[in-house]
């Protein structure tokens, strides 16, 4: 991870409108934001998309950000496109029906190639409801503390703390 | 930056359950840690990176252009109103130089006159003036000569009736 000098400077160049200190952000963030949207949707072409449309907003909305901790802001921004992206009817039957597909086919075709390959995490995150699970993603992709999470659900911490607990037992449990 | 790295877990876990419980919570979250490092997400492939790139360079482009754009949509206006008012000034400018040009060519008396030896031929008004002048003056040395001699009141008088009429045709033109 840049240091956060670094990348108060990088942030000040993509504010000014540098392609290459953009460059540098995509670097940094593109990894674990991809990470974010591939487990919370299982299907690499969906989070090539999400991934494209968060810095294709970030070049817009990055004059708007004023300090505080960048990773929450992005993560923050990620997560909303992660929502709209659901709350389209059509897009979210598709998503459903992808889902659907991905676990039947593990049934009857357990090992495709490397970058199509569901593995047993991602079949296990599909059991858990989308709200759990993009807790569960967003607390290990974004690295935010759990009141950082709190603030950008907007619910008091003991409410996300509850929800995300829950939600691991029960990931703990599928995997075991 | 409240990093979960500086988080301590069990801290905040006691603050809403019991001591033990917040134990076994912690390790419930450690676990699935483990999991997920154990199981990593695909990363972005590098034709993606550089489409992502690509797509920000060719926005922040578009953005540049936008602004600019809309930058001269608004100083438009206000260039016009500055352009119509140097042409205004300057019009302005150019009738008052023309102007003193025209007072400069237009003096009372032209320089022919002046330079002139021989004024009659040159203006006929003038020949008169001066004849009359002259007559003036020699009545005018006869008058004082009267007036040392004698009473000359009545020839004073006719002639400041002359005077005034002189003085009528030379500002009646």
């Amino acid at each position: 991870m840049a240091k956060s000098d670094d990348l108060a400077l990088i942030i000040d160049g993509c504010k000014a409108g540098s392609t290459d200190n953009f460059a540098q952000l995509v670097d940094i963030y593109a990894g674990r934001i991809y990470g974010y949207y591939y487990r919370l949707t299982g299907n690499s072409e969906l989070s090539d998309e999400l991934l494209s449309e968060l810095f294709f907003k970030l070049v817009g909305k990055i004059s708007s950000y004023k300090g505080g901790s960048f990773d929450s802001w992005v993560f923050k921004i990620a997560a909303n496109i992660f929502n709209d992206y659901l709350r389209s009817k059509q897009r979210r039957k598709k998503l459903h029906e992808a889902r659907r597909e991905q676990l039947q086919e593990q049934i009857t075709e357990p090992k495709r190639s490397e970058d199509e390959r569901i593995d047993k995490l991602q079949i296990q995150l599909a059991k858990l409801n989308d709200e759990t699970r993009e807790l569960i993603m967003l607390r290990f992709y974004s690295q935010l503390s759990l009141k950082e999470i709190a603030v950008i659900r907007r619910e008091p911490i003991g409410t996300t703390l509850s929800k995300l607990h829950r939600g691991i037992k029960r990931l703990r449990e599928l995997m075991e | 930056m409240n990093d979960r790295n500086e988080e301590n877990l069990k801290e905040l876990f006691e603050r809403f359950v019991g001591t033990e419980e917040a134990q076994s919570w912690v390790e419930d979250f450690d676990k699935v840690k483990r999991i997920l490092d154990e199981n990593p997400a695909p990363q972005p492939s590098q034709e993606l990176i550089a489409a992502i790139n690509s797509r920000i360079a060719e926005e922040i482009r578009l953005r540049k252009e936008h602004t600019f754009r809309r930058l001269a949509y608004r100083l438009a206006p206000v260039a016009a109103v500055f352009v119509v008012l140097a042409a205004v000034g300057v019009r302005m400018m150019l009738k008052e130089s023309s102007g003193t040009a025209e007072r400069v060519r237009g003096p009372i008396i032209s320089a022919s006159v002046w330079e002139s030896e021989n004024i009659a031929a040159v203006d006929r008004n003038l020949l008169v003036l001066t004849t009359e002048l002259d007559e003036l003056e020699v009545e005018f040395a006869n008058l004082q000569s009267d007036e040392i001699g004698g009473n000359g009141s009545s020839a004073l008088t006719e002639l400041e009736i002359e005077f005034a009429e002189i003085d009528t045709d030379i500002w009646e033109g």
